[in-house]
């Protein structure tokens, strides 16, 4: 029995892994077009992406500062997809989340702990809303969810354009970007210099409990089961319209509340430009994470990781682009859809294995 | 006799189910001759003729055609060599016209343009050539299933086949085309076509065939001159034992309504009448059944009585209420149980697991839920509970179903339905493509039911079914009940008249003759 | 008020019309797959490699029209791996979609960069602009003329490709067979029609138009190269060939209510006040009130039939009723 569950779960993350394992192939080769060395370029990522410099310098914290917005929208993909909901709306509800917190952070005052609380529910509030909306429109009418989650996206991007450079500009400088918020609404950090801190333990909060969620509660129960057979749930009783605008609704909430997090622990405020495609980072990282909220939370460190690593060691040593982290994201996604490449190959390994076996079985009995 | 087809070791194993479709399979038939290939669903009779048209590859064997060895590797081989094959589920275009989809792929042209006028006038010559009348001009999606039919078998002939192989030609037909389709397979058969016709009723085998193949799990049971067999001796073949065509059913006294249908329409995607005017009643100790060629109005009818489809008029009354406005769940809380004619779509989910797949209609009760959460370990046990009491060998409590086999897949519905103690069971097409073993076991399990005093609402479209377990048949015909009978006296023919859209009146008339013919047949 | 209204001129219609041609080819390239039976989400991603190559060959050559040929050849190249990973790998079209997406926006930079350094856009002054051409006569023509006259050859191309593709896929055999593939491919395959190749040729030329429409943002409208460029045309193109009904008359209407609802927004900034951020909604906000169209549209037709019906019902019951 054991070993069945063992073997279940190398089974689901075989693919992802010679997904990255293929990714970073695709990295070398690139390298070696742009004729930069490759072995330190491989040795440069890593230590910037995960290592430490010296004890209580690492940068691997700032990886988990970074994956903290990207668990949290894996998450809110994960809960979208797991109810047959194709939503990309991450984005676009991350930064009308992000802009509800920037602005309750100094236009309204309150006492530490429960200023941060007041700010992370009116994101929750915001981003529930503003996934609610296409949810409503697929359910209600059938509109198709992919395209007009797309177009929240840059319409959310345009409002924030809006806000920073108008009614919340804070001064005149060149960059617009809005007031810093208030101390009692930043969250606090573990590390001085750091901006690893409690938002983490949000995520990682949420990743438990987005877990028990869909698999342990009955409203999980009726939004996988009507987003893997619609006819099913329809002919068992579920009601799968109002499970997958509750997805929905949840979904939202989740990047909403990473937009929160982001300004109370990070920016301190939001600025022209803060939307840099973390809401569609989160998708992929549910997509590679196997849409499981734990697949997200590796995933989503191991994307921060790399994406600092391209930034910090592989632009600042060797002058390579830093959107080759971007890059190699992107096609490990493709290798992942292209997973059966994968499968067809280690079927006919495994087969070829069985055979040997066969007749090594065959042999003995004679 | 010259042989037009003649095939040697066929041998096919399909390594995804571990089904070995075709094991050695011998068949031969000749020119001119119209060849009937019978056996139960699974038995092999599809994957040999898909082997023959190109479309799946043998493992091992041998065709020959008029004598000549040869390969077949893709449809464009087998039509190369004259065989064309008419499929159970039409290969046709629906928005496209009759002589679009005829010409298809071999349209005149001139550099490439096509000429709608030259189009029509070739399918009306061809047509008069096999004396087969279509209307060119029409669009597929707007002909009745019959006429589609037609569309294909003269698609066929259009590609110059020698050699017709029908796949279950008749399964969609009403009575009345199953025997313009006879007529069309004897003209055929005298212009010298060889047909292959498979099919599982044995009737159509006598009518139309000059001899029978039999298979029987991916084997080739024989080969019988039809003059020379008879439907028993072919339904052994078929089945390997004696066939049981009663289910024994003790009789009881039948209670109070449980299902009362009044006066129900419901409209399908056209706005068009798939259920009109149908009532009713379900009592309880009783199975009734709804008799009637598919596509009359059977998905219609049961999605309407569990809910999953609203009702465009009338009323249906559950134990008295009206459950108009009742949800699903909420029909399903009041006792109704459902063995949907999918079970691989509607009925399962076979991307969970079995205890997810259990507790689909009973998730929301106090004995799987509390304050929200699910109560895994109940669950866990309820599954193992379930899987014991319905022997449903090869599944497992906390793992996938997707690996078990149609008749497993089939007890876990059943299991699951019949486990909460309905009052009322609705089982459509309970039995389609199961083996004999678990035929037996739904029969007896739906029996069951009534003997406990459940109201059984069996939905069939197979006459033997019908005949084996109902106390009353009710006969469903273009949306509307076209009789009742009483199964302890009915006979096949009577369904069948009513299935073919005969009246009541025509019933009487022809309950009068067969009395004449037996007081004739008694007198002299 | 006065402000307003001066928005409705001539140059509005042109400029209208230029914003609707990048769209409006990718538009028909996605009907084109949609009427093959193969869901085209990639078009952002196709544009957006046709304007980076395009503009980058266009520098190269030293001729802007090697660089329309060249961003189309990139174009349908990436089609042809998108067939490749479909028919052979039955990759998931969506996230292949979204991969691809990532990857030439994260693509096109990186090469951008290493080539150039350290830059956000990328130009060149050797790079020519894809000239505008008046046709002669047509131009003449009072009112019309300089609405149908005075673009470069691209806007013309997209024209022509339109009533092409009407052409071949109502008229010609092989659109015919298209078609076919498209609505049922066993149908098709069972007499022989190649789906494969079908598919994979709608793939390979859908490409192609993508990215000869991505090529009219660098090379034909403005010519230098940014970061994500398509901006989202790719997306709307998907709607546009929805919103008309993957017919190529009706896909050209769409495109064109497109491209002046993003004419009218650029031109409503000139005149007016509004914020620009705002204004630019204009487009988004009316690609997504175009899905709900396209959406009520399939919608209504299904419950008006079955409103039919109940009220057929209905009068049955009544005429019943009044006999008796």
């Amino acid at each position: 029995m054991k070993s069945k569950q063992l073997r279940k779960l190398l089974d689901s993350i075989l693919v992802p892994v010679l997904a990255i394992l293929s990714g970073l192939v695709v990295m070398g080769i690139l390298i070696v077009i742009l004729k930069k060395p490759l072995f330190e370029s491989y040795a440069i990522l890593f230590s910037k992406g995960f290592g430490c410099e010296a004890y209580g310098n690492c940068i691997f914290i700032t990886a988990l500062e970074r994956a903290t917005p990207l668990i949290l929208t894996g998450l809110s993909a994960v809960v979208a997809f797991r109810s047959g909901m194709f939503s990309i709306g991450q984005e676009g509800q991350y930064l009308l989340g992000a802009a509800i917190a920037a602005y309750l952070g100094y236009a309204i005052h309150l006492p530490p702990i429960l200023h941060p609380l007041v700010l992370m529910l009116a994101a929750m509030l915001v981003g529930a809303g503003y996934g609610w909306l296409p949810g409503i429109l697929k359910v209600k009418l059938g509109v198709n969810e992919l395209l007009a989650t797309i177009m929240l996206n840059s319409i959310a991007a345009l409002i924030i354009e809006y806000l920073v450079q108008f009614p919340m500009r804070g001064d005149r400088s060149t960059t617009a970007h809005s007031p810093v918020i208030d101390e009692s609404a930043q969250l606090m950090s573990f590390l001085p210099g750091s901006k690893w801190g409690v938002g983490f333990v949000i995520a990682v909060l949420a990743v438990i409990v987005v877990y028990i969620y869909l698999w342990r509660t009955k409203a999980g129960y009726e939004q996988r089961m009507a987003g893997q057979s619609k006819r099913f749930a329809l002919f068992g009783g579920i009601r799968s319209d109002s499970a997958a605008i509750r997805a929905m609704i949840i979904s939202g909430a989740l990047a909403g509340l990473a937009g929160a997090i982001e300004v109370m622990g990070v920016h301190r405020r939001i600025m022209t430009g803060f939307s840099v495609g973390l809401g569609f980072d989160g998708l992929t990282s549910a997509i590679l994470g196997q849409t499981h909220p734990i697949g997200v939370f590796i995933v989503a460190i191991l994307f921060s990781g790399l994406k600092l690593g391209a930034q910090l060691g592989l632009q600042l040593k060797l002058e390579i682009p830093r959107e080759l982290g971007g890059t190699i994201i992107g096609f490990i996604i493709l290798f992942v859809a292209a997973g059966k490449l994968y499968e067809e190959n280690i079927a006919r390994v495994r087969d070829w294995f069985a055979r040997r076996q066969g007749s090594k079985l065959k042999g003995e009995s004679r | 006799m010259t042989l037009a087809i003649e095939m040697k070791g066929m041998t096919r194993y399909f390594a995804s189910t571990g089904v070995l479709a075709n094991d050695h399979v011998d068949f031969s038939v000749e020119t001119g001759e119209v060849h009937a290939l019978v056996g139960e669903n699974g038995a092999g009779k599809t994957t040999l003729m898909n082997i023959l048209y190109g479309l799946i590859k043998p493992d091992a064997g041998e065709i020959f055609i008029d004598s000549q060895k040869v390969r077949i590797g893709h449809p464009d081989d087998a039509i190369k060599h004259g065989i064309g094959m008419v499929h159970q589920h039409f290969k046709l275009v629906p928005s496209f016209t009759v002589a679009q989809n005829i010409l298809l792929g071999m349209e005149p042209n001139k550099m490439g343009f096509l000429n709608q006028q030259k189009e029509n006038e070739l399918v009306d010559e061809l047509a008069k050539k096999y004396n087969l009348p279509v209307d060119p001009a029409a669009r597929i999606v707007d002909l009745p299933v019959g006429m589609q039919q037609r569309v294909e078998i003269l698609k066929v002939l259009e590609r110059n086949a020698k050699i017709l192989v029908l796949d279950e030609p008749t399964a969609v037909l009403t009575p009345q085309e199953v025997s313009e389709l006879i007529t069309v397979i004897r003209n055929l058969s005298k212009l010298g076509y060889t047909i292959i016709f498979i099919t599982h009723k044995l009737i159509e085998v006598m009518t139309v065939a000059d001899r029978v193949s039999v298979m029987r799990g991916g084997e080739m049971v024989g080969t019988k001159k039809v003059s020379e067999t008879s439907i028993p001796e072919l339904a052994k073949m078929m089945v390997g034992r004696e066939v049981l065509l009663r289910v024994n059913k003790k009789k009881i006294e039948r209670g109070e309504p449980v299902l009362e249908v009044k006066d129900i329409s419901v409209a399908d995607v056209n706005g068009l009448a798939a259920i009109s005017h149908v009532s009713f009643n379900v009592h309880k100790g009783e199975i009734v059944a709804i008799a009637g060629v598919s596509g009359n109005g059977q998905t219609e009818l049961v999605e309407a009585i569990s809910g999953m489809n609203e009702l465009d008029g009338g009323q249906i009354l559950f134990r008295g209420k009206s459950i108009n406005e009742a949800s699903v769940g909420d029909r399903r809380d009041m006792g109704m149980a459902h063995i949907p004619e999918d079970r691989m779509v509607v009925g399962l989910n076979l991307q969970t697991t079995l205890d997810e797949n259990l507790i689909v209609s009973r998730y929301n009760h106090s004995e799987f839920s509390r304050y929200g959460f699910l109560l895994m370990k109940t669950i866990n046990e309820f599954a193992a509970k379930v899987v014991k009491a319905f022997s449903i060998s090869a599944a497992h409590p906390g793992e996938g179903i997707s690996m078990l086999s149609g008749g497993n897949l089939q007890k876990v519905v059943v299991g699951r339905e019949l486990s909460g103690d309905p009052s009322f069971v609705i089982a459509n097409q309970p039995t389609r493509g199961l083996d004999v073993g678990s035929i037996e076991f739904v029969h007896k399990t739906l029996i069951e039911e009534r003997d406990k005093g459940a109201g059984v609402l069996l939905v069939s479209v197979e006459l033997d079914e019908v005949m084996a377990l109902a106390d009353r048949i009710l006969v469903l015909y273009r949306g509307r009940i076209q009789g009742e009978l009483k199964a302890a006296t009915a006979t096949e023919e009577e369904v069948g008249i009513l299935m073919a859209g005969g009246t009541t009146e025509d019933l009487k008339q022809y309950q009068k003759d067969s009395k004449q013919d037996a007081r004739q047949e008694a007198t002299s | 008020m006065e402000g307003f209204f001066s928005v409705f001129t001539v140059e509005l219609l042109n400029s209208g019309i230029r914003l609707a041609t990048p769209i409006l080819l990718a538009a028909l390239g996605g009907a084109l797959c949609n009427q093959a039976g193969v869901l085209n989400l990639a078009l952002e991603s196709k544009m957006l490699l046709g304007a980076f190559v395009g503009i980058l060959a266009a520098f190269y050559l030293g001729n802007s029209y090697g660089g329309l040929l060249v961003a189309m050849v990139a174009g349908g190249l990436l089609g042809l791996l998108f067939a490749f990973l479909y028919h052979k790998y039955k990759v998931d079209l969506v996230i292949l979609a979204i991969a691809f997406n990532l990857i030439i926006v994260e693509l096109t930079v990186f090469v951008m960069r290493a080539m150039f350094g350290n830059v956000g856009s990328w130009s060149d002054p050797s790079i020519v602009r894809i000239p505008d051409v008046e046709i002669p006569l047509i131009k003449d023509i009072p009112f019309l003329g300089p609405i149908l006259s005075g673009y470069n050859v691209i806007v013309y191309i997209s024209w022509l490709v339109t009533i092409v593709m009407f052409i071949v896929l109502y008229k010609m055999r092989g659109g015919r067979h298209l078609r076919a593939v498209g609505e049922n491919k066993s149908a098709a395959e069972t007499v022989g029609i190649n789906a494969v190749l079908l598919q994979t040729l709608a793939l390979v030329i859908s490409g192609a138009l993508a990215g000869l429409g991505g090529a009219f943002l660098s090379i034909g409208h403005l010519k230098l190269f940014t970061r994500n460029m398509s901006n989202g045309r790719g997306w709307i193109a998907i709607a546009a060939a929805m919103f008309g009904v993957n017919h190529p008359v009706g896909v050209f209407l769409a495109s064109l209510f497109f491209g002046f609802a993003d004419a009218f927004s650029v031109r409503i900034q000139n005149v007016t006040d509004l914020p620009p951020n705002l204004v630019k909604l204009l487009p988004n906000v009316a690609t997504l009130l175009v899905l709900v169209v396209i959406a009520l549209r399939g919608k209504v037709a299904l419950s008006m039939a079955r409103r039919r019906f109940r009220s057929q019902l209905h009068a049955e019951e009544t005429a019943a009723a009044t006999e008796k």
